[in-house]
């Protein structure tokens, strides 16, 4: 988080011109749009290709080098489940009791009221009756959406996917949909990395991304052959009699 | 049968474990979980020369101890601590190696008559004083009020380092209190099994109970209730056969261990042939993870 919220404009986030980077060389620039509450916005973009980088500036992880990001409210991360470990000890509630820590002095542990509101964010995941089983035996979507809960304890507002549906089954990811859909309806900004150029034609923005912004807007406006071309070169592989466009990229996030 | 423990010094030495084990227990389990075993060993195994200086110039010996340790915590533990994927293991043990032969070229020939270095090396726990039960007991309080404070972070930054920042706990100052305990609590162990035994108290139970549990609290009453199990036990075998006590806890630390290395295995091959399928082992706690 940058810098305080303009709340004249009534946006959760605000970028202009915002590039960053790793060492000397941008990883990432020119990226300029305005995220409403209520927006899903599908972020595509190769692997390598910034979404990372993006999600890292939002969050305040990453120094912004040019431009400006300004963030309303706090900003959360549903990470991809693979990188947390697997073998620990701890229970779902355990995991999404770790969004209250930062709310407290540090020399308090977690009291009723944080224990409440884990429960209260497990059930709105529909998970409340999975709180005390161990994380690592959760299935990948449930894991997914323990992590959402994780964002929601901290009353996130901005809420940053990455690559929420990997690995899930279609029933898992019909539930992260609805799931996705009624947070937005809540009047949270989500921001999606994803590789499904069909599913992201259902939601409110797209943002591609290539090293730089390739384009933002509507889907219709976007998710167009010479967009996703520019986005993901050689990557782009077109299928169906309907020319429905889709992508081949291996699943690991840049 | 239990006359040895009617011994004022026996009685001293059961003190002190008892009063060892509940930080070198409830540490222990942070220890294993954040794969700060080898780190755990070394900083241990450094204040070697810290005790023979402090024996030949006539100072407390925990003091140089502690100062050594904690030169090892600002170093290496700093490193190992940045980056728990990272492997410092290396440098770990040469640093662990220098400070070995250091003490021993000082314990050998600059101050051979002022220090014993079996005890220095491997305990003294039938001749405790007031100072090193008082130092056991503070150090486990510390522990304790730690882990109540700031296990939270502990947990969330093990569990994933990036996220947590995310999430806004910063990993840094309360990973530094961390290592800062683990060089404590070596200390205080030492007086017990030397620098050299100290991980049969504060890795060892913590690695042998791992297997069995899924969750923090009970992972730690276990591991403190059996490190003071060892420490009693030991105590009173070592009486009963003559034997150094510090060896003779570290070796029944080993050896329960190997025996719950040896179940674990067991119940991994039944469970793998019994009722079968990932979904029969799915909720069934991880394998150990102690580093290096």
């Amino acid at each position: 988080m940058s810098a305080p919220a303009t709340s004249a404009t009534g946006a959760l986030l605000e970028l202009d011109g915002v590039g960053a980077g790793y060492d000397d060389a941008l990883a990432l620039r020119d990226v300029t749009f305005r995220a409403e509450p209520g927006d899903r916005i599908a972020v595509l973009g190769p692997n390598g290709g910034g979404k990372t980088t993006l999600f890292r500036v939002i969050v305040g992880e990453l120094a912004v080098r040019t431009g400006t990001a300004r963030t309303a409210g706090d900003v959360a991360i549903v990470p991809q489940t693979e990188r947390s470990r697997l073998d620990f000890p701890v229970s779902a509630l355990d995991v999404v009791l770790m969004g209250t820590i930062a709310a407290r002095p540090w020399w308090r542990g977690p009291r009723r009221a944080d224990r409440d509101a884990a429960r209260d964010a497990l059930a709105a995941v529909d998970l409340a009756d999975l709180a005390d089983r161990s994380f690592g035996s959760l299935s990948g979507g449930q894991r997914q959406r323990v992590f959402v809960a994780r964002a929601l304890v901290r009353q996130a507002r901005v809420l940053l996917l990455d690559e929420p549906y990997r690995g899930l089954d279609t029933a898992s990811a019909r539930r992260l949909d609805e799931l996705i859909t009624r947070l937005a309806g809540e009047g949270r900004t989500l921001l999606i990395a994803t590789h499904d150029v069909a599913q992201a034609r259902a939601w409110d923005r797209v943002l591609c991304v290539n090293g730089r912004q390739v384009a933002f807007g509507s889907p219709a406006s976007t998710l167009t052959p010479e967009t996703l071309a520019g986005t993901y070169g050689s990557d782009l592989l077109r299928v169906d009699a309907d020319g429905e466009l889709a992508v081949v990229a291996e699943h690991h996030c840049g | 049968m239990f006359e040895p423990f009617t011994l004022p010094f026996v009685q001293r030495g059961l003190w002190e474990v008892l009063l060892l084990s509940a930080g070198a227990g409830v540490l222990g389990v942070w220890i294993v979980l954040r794969g700060l075993a080898f780190y755990a060993h070394g900083v241990a195994a450094a204040t070697f020369p810290g005790l023979v200086l402090a024996a030949g110039l006539g100072f407390a010996g925990p003091l140089g101890a502690l100062a050594v340790a904690l030169v090892f915590a600002g170093t290496v533990g700093r490193l190992a601590a940045r980056d728990d994927a990272a492997d410092h293991g290396t440098l770990t043990a040469m640093v662990l190696v220098g400070a070995l032969a250091v003490g021993v070229v000082l314990a050998s020939d600059v101050y051979p008559r002022a220090t014993d270095v079996q005890s220095l090396l491997f305990g003294s726990l039938l001749v405790i004083s007031e100072r090193d039960l008082v130092i056991a007991g503070a150090v486990s309080a510390a522990v304790l009020v730690a882990t109540l404070a700031l296990g939270p972070r502990w947990l969330t930054v093990g569990f994933d380092r990036s996220g947590a920042r995310a999430l806004g706990v910063r990993g840094g100052p309360s990973d530094a209190v961390l290592l800062l305990l683990v060089a404590l609590v070596a200390v205080a162990a030492l007086s017990a099994v030397g620098s050299l035994l100290a991980a049969a108290v504060m890795v060892i139970p913590a690695a042998t109970v791992r297997p069995w549990i899924r969750r923090m609290r009970p992972w730690q009453i276990t591991t403190v209730l059996l490190t003071a199990v060892h420490g009693v036990c030991g105590l009173w075998l070592s009486a009963q056969t003559n034997a150094p006590p510090g060896a003779t806890i570290a070796v029944l630390a080993g050896g329960t261990f190997a025996v719950s290395l040896l179940a674990r295995v067991l119940r991994d091959h039944l469970r793998s042939r019994g009722a079968g399928g990932p979904s029969a082992v799915a909720d069934r706690p991880a394998g150990l993870g102690v580093g290096a």
